[in-house]
């Protein structure tokens, strides 16, 4: 469990930064790429919460 | 006047953070342990800002500013990598943490040393964590002399000015140790967070009405500039493949928490659980980051034409041409902690890696006195020779990132197998680092940047986890991990 935690948004900012290499949409004036990996870096601490609560537990 | 203003500002301040360490300090006594790794009692609230106190320096306040400006979207990478090391260093830091509290651990060598129960492989770490410390401070370094030599509007003459502010930075290291960094970076953090707020929002609403305004105006003159497959094929950005932006993402995060300083930073915190929290909530500061890019674009069309490593000086050029002289004071401020506390935790772990890990280990330096002169003495040789380094190569920001790190994520592979139990032998983890940098000194004497598009630290840990495989599948079995424990 917390390794897929871990893997999800990993994968996103390496192969996925690939696959969204994109201008468009832009997002709130963001080029897509640039939008996509702040949106992922923003997510990354809840999948790394999830896996936290799962060690503690 | 206006460089009297904005220079006076700048050591107003510095001289307000080193107060700000001293008074962090004060009544704690200083041995190796409290001085090194902060008495093993930093909470959480501290640990964050002295993880983000290494972590954000210069390099994030000039460095991926002037890589927006000169390569375009390759410095999203910045914002990659961080976030990507801290989902690692959720798995790695608390074993790590464990291992060394158990036994007695100070230095990021003391890890190799004692899992693989060799002298020999714990000296070869603090000799590699040393020459790599090098081309970093020397970022520092240029960081501090673009800063000040924009502040003092010329009239400076930037190697004094260096000089002194590396002198004030030295005193400072020897008299707060980790506890006093940690404390002054809480001022430098805050500092920081205005002048990236400024520079990212604040200045690129006044040009062009929002920072998605810049982002426009940017890709009206270059059209390709901000996704990474167009920018990178854009002859100015060559050598930045979409592979070597991967790549370079994958090895930078593999080599963040390899750093000897982070690896005491690990050591310094209180327990295993404050490591995963941190590992948590840390990418939120990655966001900064975001920032810095729109002020790299800004200064992009409000001041074209910086060519290479001046690109680093982008957006500085622009606040000192646009705004008045104490807006520069503050701003240049900001970046002036952010060069020198960095630059401070990194003189120490330069020079206590090697007054530990080759001095002391090998009976050179034998009492607590002649140790303590040894890591003095280390101090000034990182200095100097960042000096040196600062007038010979001149390179970008990023640039001297990427150096350092290809070197320092050799001992990634080490750190990784050193948590298990069924470790291989030293001397196959020695192997795979020797022949990691034969590789990269081949690269580097050969001018190659990239193999295949492939960033070629990553190429050299390929090589080094392959020799580590083969010396370990075909040298005799040995128990290792026999050695007594460090802590005297």
């Amino acid at each position: 469990m917390p390794i897929l935690c871990a893997v999800i948004p990993a994968l996103a900012l390496t192969a996925g930064v690939v696959a969204a290499d994109r201008l468009e949409p832009r997002i709130l004036g963001l080029p897509f790429v640039l939008a996509w990996i702040v949106a992922w870096v923003l997510l990354t601490p809840a999948f790394m919460w999830v896996a936290y609560r799962s060690v503690r537990a | 006047m206006n460089a009297a203003v904005a220079l006076g500002i700048v050591a107003i301040v510095v001289l307000l953070a080193i107060a700000l360490g001293l008074r962090g300090v004060r009544g704690v006594k200083m041995d190796p342990q409290e001085y090194i790794v902060g008495g093993r009692r930093i909470g959480a609230l501290l640990l964050w800002l002295l993880l983000a106190g290494e972590i954000y320096t210069t390099f994030t306040f000039l460095g991926a500013a002037g890589w927006a400006y000169g390569k375009g979207a390759p410095a999203y990478y910045i914002l990659c990598y961080g976030t990507l090391a801290y989902i690692i260093s959720f798995f790695l830091a608390p074993p790590i943490h464990r291992i060394a509290r158990e036994r007695g651990y100070l230095t990021g060598p003391d890890f190799f040393r004692d899992r693989y129960g060799s002298r020999l492989l714990g000296a070869l770490v603090a000799l590699l964590g040393f020459v790599m410390l090098v081309p970093y401070v020397t970022l520092q370094l240029t960081g501090l002399q673009i800063l000040l030599q924009i502040a003092g509007f010329g009239a400076i003459n930037a190697v004094t000015a260096v000089a002194i502010g590396f002198f004030v930075v030295a005193i400072f290291t020897f008299a707060a140790g980790l506890h006093g960094t940690a404390w002054a970076s809480v001022a430098k953090d805050a500092l920081v967070l205005l002048g990236v707020i400024f520079a990212g929002i604040v200045l690129p609403t006044q040009f062009f009405g929002s920072p998605a305004g810049a982002l426009d105006a940017v890709l009206r003159d270059h059209p390709g500039w901000l996704t990474l497959t167009t920018s990178t094929a854009d002859p100015k950005t060559a050598g930045n493949s979409l592979t070597w932006v991967v790549t370079t993402t994958v090895l930078t995060a593999c080599g963040f928490f390899m750093w000897p300083q982070s690896m005491a930073a690990i050591y310094s915190a209180r327990n295993e659980d404050t490591l995963r929290r941190n590992a948590v909530f840390l990418p939120f500061y990655q966001v900064m980051l975001l920032l810095v890019f729109f002020a790299g674009f800004a200064a992009l069309e409000i001041l074209p034409g910086l060519k290479g490593p001046a690109a680093d000086q982008s957006f500085m050029l622009v606040v000192q041409k646009y705004y008045p002289a104490w807006v520069l004071g503050f701003v240049a401020s900001a970046g002036t902690l952010a060069a020198l506390i960095p630059a401070a935790g990194q003189l120490l772990a330069a020079a206590s890696i090697v007054g530990k890990n080759v001095f002391a280990d090998y009976g050179i330096a034998r009492d607590d006195a002649s140790q303590t002169r040894t890591t003095r003495i280390l101090v000034l040789v990182v200095a100097l020779l960042a000096f040196g380094f600062w007038a010979l190569a001149k390179t970008s920001l990023v640039g001297l990132l990427l150096i350092g790190y290809n070197g320092i994520t050799q001992l990634f592979p080490g750190v990784v197998l050193g948590v298990t139990e069924r470790r291989p032998p030293g001397l196959a983890v020695g192997a795979g680092i020797v022949a990691g940098i034969l590789a990269l000194v081949y690269f580097t004497v050969s001018g190659q940047g990239q193999v295949g598009g492939v960033n070629t630290g990553l190429v050299a840990l390929a090589i080094n986890a392959l020799v580590l495989a083969i010396v370990w599948a075909i040298a005799p079995r040995q128990r290792s991990g026999s050695v007594a424990p460090i802590a005297s």
